[in-house]
């Protein structure tokens, strides 16, 4: 659909290279894949392997439809009704998406466990005195990471169904209702199909990379079985290869996302259709809707959050305050400068290989984005591994031979680069999706006007796709500030993130000593939600 | 105009990560910054050394050998005789000599080749509950697999590093296949799926949820002094139970906390003065004072609360005999879903 560009050979070797350069931590670990287990492959093959796929397919089929539920129903109550404070409920929908899933399994495990207020209550308020005389569903289960999970999870897949519900015409409304159909079942579902199964499929690849979550559960999936492997059984090989194994969950999601873009391209030039009138409610309808879109929303962060908070409350102290204060300033600037890279590279990659239309270049910035779904951690030794590759070549061309002065292992710059390669896929696909909606005929227009390729990117495309640039810079902001494996890995000496310093205290279950670092980062990364969140609702407008 | 400015600021990152270059000592620590903050800061107060330190639980071996020799590490420090074991085992750690080192460590509590050095030992005791439980009815670590307890244990995962290096003692004492069915034996009478840590054991003891759990005894003392009154009373539920303590027995399995020097560390005079500083009476003494360990200093007694709970024997096993083990304790830990 778009024109073949001519005059762009330098701009698609800058991105092949760059889609090397991020390939290659995922390479270095294929590498590592190959080398000898001693046998150690069979036996994982012969005891703990069934369970982990199994777990592991288990766990994301049950995020995949709970989450579903909690954003489809309630996407389309938004889009479609306006009910008193319809618009407060709307914001909050995405409030779990600053959460970490790590920090609500550990507010709702303290909560629901056996030793938990819940439990403890229930039990004197029925003087049961041991865990046989009654029924309580654990907490720390395949159900309770299902739970937490979607709890978590499912703005996703509500901020894309949202987006296609209020897209759909006036005109095909009228007919449904002429019809006497259900506008939801008939109409609605069925036209936000492909936006909902790409929603799916980001939650799935979540799913897949969580550590923090299953740890806390013990829920043996393949994520927590690479980790046994590895440091119980001291093979980074088998660990490597179990992380290559999980690599084809992986792809078969990314060709799911894939397919599902396919089936909503659209080029909408025309601004004559009509938009879908948004219906009134009042009364009982209205108290149900607001229900309805309430419970995940208390699910997935006012439960949790008032766990936190009442924790936190127990154990404050002015030094513990002063002291999270210093490392939000860190928090922050890692996630400016770390966002603001992956937007400039999402950019650069999906504008260029979109716009010359080069099939070949499009796979290619497409794999280098699969980072998302490893484990933090098992990406994080890719990423040593090759930082530690480049400070080799750098050393090659060190003529003053005064190596011991520069290169990059240990510094902030690792950091960057391993956010580069997990968040990339988050700014590609807002980028993308943003670039789809925009005119091909625009870009023609600028080149046959005789405007350079670099010009026409800068003055055609850049403008047009701003909106979608800082919805993913906002995305990716929030998700660096909640990410723990690879910061807690690669960070310099004496740097903390609001995650590693909750990390410490929640590693030692000492949780009114974590709660207050978990409360600042999720109230940190509310004010980029609701910016985010002014942000879309304007591109309706 | 961004695109300029983007590899200046990355210029100033990496300048900054590289410029400090004084008397300094880089660490790698497993272990969590707010428990070993006192002492290096009793080290700095004493050398004038400053201390910098990147803490992780995973992977830190991974990242020193990639570094290679641009390794900014100076010091390792691990919680467990496991990991000190991969750092060896990788090539990563120096050999040194200090005769300071070899005066406070006994050699079974270190390598053979210098590399790393135990600085304080925990004891793996069970803790049972003292409502429930007859004092004296569970005496060896062994007892545990003994279908008389059937739901009454809680354990923290087998994958634990302190559970592996324990079933890896067991299979030094019995062999593969008795630690098998001990193993077996221990999971089939569990209250619970295997979750939590050892603080998480104890809770569910006070609960009622389980009788009976194993867990590093410094534990024991965290929750006793703890400022939750919830966790002093959880507490005051147990007795403590050293294992294995008959004449005939071999005692109660120890692990270790301990460090090691960087392969190509530039700051290898400071990195072992913090080591031997360790070992130091004052620093010791910290241990036990602090996180309730053992010194493993020869000369320095047990701090007066640990004496208080009772002495012990402990196993003689060699340390790393437990790191070479580990793999099979973990192929165990993998066949009977502890």
């Amino acid at each position: 659909m778009f024109p073949v560009v001519n005059n762009t050979l330098l701009w698609k070797i800058l991105v092949y290279f760059l889609s090397v350069a991020l390939l290659s931590p995922l390479i270095s670990l294929l590498l590592i894949s190959f080398g000898n287990t001693h046998g150690l492959w069979t036996h994982l093959v012969e005891t703990v392997l069934a369970r982990y796929v199994m777990n592991t397919i288990l766990l994301m089929l049950g995020v995949a439809a709970l989450s579903s539920v909690f954003g489809i129903f309630t996407a389309w109550i938004i889009a479609r009704y306006r009910f008193k404070f319809s618009k407060v409920i709307d914001l909050m929908m995405l409030l779990p998406a600053a959460c970490p899933a790590y920090l609500v399994a550990y507010a709702y495990t303290d909560f629901f466990e056996y030793a938990g207020p819940i439990q403890v209550i229930l039990r004197n308020l029925m003087s049961w005195s041991s865990p046989s005389e009654y029924f309580f569903p654990e907490i720390r289960s395949l159900g309770g990471a299902i739970f937490v999970l979607s709890s978590v999870l499912y703005p996703y897949i509500y901020l894309l169904a949202r987006t296609a519900f209020r897209q759909i015409p006036e005109s095909l409304l009228e007919i449904t209702s002429l019809y006497n159909k259900s506008s939801f079942w008939k109409l609605g579902l069925p036209i936000a199909r492909p936006a909902i199964v790409a929603g799916v499929a980001l939650v799935c690849m979540e799913v897949v990379s969580d550590f923090g979550t299953v740890e806390y559960f013990s829920l043996e999936t393949l994520t927590l079985g690479i980790f046994n492997v590895w440091i119980g059984m001291n093979s980074i090989t088998a660990a490597a290869q179990l992380a290559t194994f999980s690599f084809i969950f992986i792809i078969a999601l990314l060709i799911l996302e894939i397919k599902s873009r396919y089936g909503r391209r659209f080029n909408d030039t025309s601004r004559k259709q009509r938009r879908p009138e948004i219906l009134n409610l009042k009364g009982t309808k209205a108290f149900f809707c607001c229900f309805i879109c309430l419970l995940p929303v208390s699910f997935g962060f006012l439960i949790p959050i008032s766990i936190l908070l009442s924790n936190a409350l127990g154990g404050l102290s002015w030094p513990s305050i002063l002291e999270s204060f210093v490392i939000l300033k860190n928090t922050l600037l890692v996630s400016f400068v770390g966002s603001l890279t992956v937007m400039f590279i999402a950019t650069l990659c999906v504008t260029v290989s979109k716009i010359t239309d080069d099939k070949k270049l499009q796979v290619f910035s497409k794999l280098s984005a699969t980072g998302y779904a490893f484990p933090g951690t098992i990406l994080a030794i890719g990423v040593i591994i090759t930082v530690g590759y480049f400070d080799k070549i750098f050393l090659l061309f060190d003529f003053t031979n005064s190596n011991s002065t520069f290169y990059i292992s240990g510094s902030l710059f690792v950091l960057i680069f391993a956010y580069l390669i997990r968040f990339l896929a988050v700014g590609y696909g807002a980028i993308l999706s943003g670039l789809e909606k925009t005119s091909p005929n625009l870009i023609w227009a600028s080149r046959t006007l005789g405007i350079s390729f670099s010009g026409t990117i800068t003055k055609i495309t850049l403008p047009l796709i701003r909106p979608s640039i800082i919805a993913g810079g906002v995305l990716v902001f929030v998700d660096i500030m909640k990410e723990l494996p690879m910061t807690l890995l690669l960070r310099p000496f004496n740097f903390d993130t609001l995650a590693t310093h909750t990390y410490q205290f929640a590693h030692d279950e000492l949780m009114s000593e974590a709660s207050l670092p978990a409360l600042m980062i999720i109230l940190a990364g509310l004010v980029p939600i609701i910016f985010l969140n002014k942000i879309l609702r304007s591109n309706y407008k | 105009m961004l695109k300029f400015k983007i590899p200046t600021f990355f210029a100033f990152l990496i300048f900054f990560a590289n410029l400090a270059h004084s008397a300094e000592v880089n660490i790698y620590s497993h272990r969590q910054p707010f428990l070993i903050n006192p002492f290096l800061e009793a080290f700095s107060n004493k050398t004038g050394i400053k201390t910098n330190v990147v803490y992780s639980t995973k992977g830190l071996a991974q990242r020193l050998k990639a570094e290679g020799k641009n390794s900014p590490a100076d010091l390792i420090l691990t919680v467990d005789i496991g990991r000190l074991y991969i750092y060896q085992d990788m090539g990563l750690l120096a050999s040194i000599s200090s005769l300071k080192l070899d005066k406070n460590i006994p050699s079974h509590l270190k390598s053979i080749d210098n590399t790393w050095f135990g600085l304080s030992k925990r004891a793996r005791i069970i803790v049972t509950s003292k409502e429930r439980v007859p004092v004296g009815s569970i005496k060896n670590i062994e007892d545990l697999s003994d279908p008389r307890w059937k739901k009454k244990i809680c354990s923290r995962p087998g994958s634990h590093v302190y559970n592996r290096a324990l079933l890896a003692s067991i299979i030094a004492e019995h062999g593969l296949d008795k630690a098998e069915i001990w193993a077996k034996g221990l999971v089939s009478n569990l209250a619970r799926r295997p979750q939590g840590n050892d603080r998480a054991q104890v809770k569910a003891i006070y609960h009622g949820q389980c009788d009976i759990a194993i867990i590093n005894n410094y534990y024991f003392g965290k929750l006793k002094y703890s400022e939750d009154p919830d966790q002093r009373e959880w507490a005051k539920s147990l007795n403590l139970v050293f294992p294995n303590q008959a004449k005939s027995e071999r005692g109660a399995h120890v692990n270790i906390s301990g460090g090691g020097v960087a392969k190509y560390s530039k700051n290898k005079v400071e990195a072992i003065l913090l080591l031997e500083f360790l070992t130091d009476p004052t620093a010791q003494k910290l241990y036990g004072d602090i996180n309730f360990e053992y010194p493993v200093n020869p000369s320095i007694n047990a701090s007066e609360e640990l004496k208080s709970w009772g002495s012990f024997k402990e196993d003689k096993l060699p340390i790393d005999k437990i790191a070479k083990l580990s793999g099979e304790a973990q192929k165990i830990i993998d066949r009977v879903g502890w």
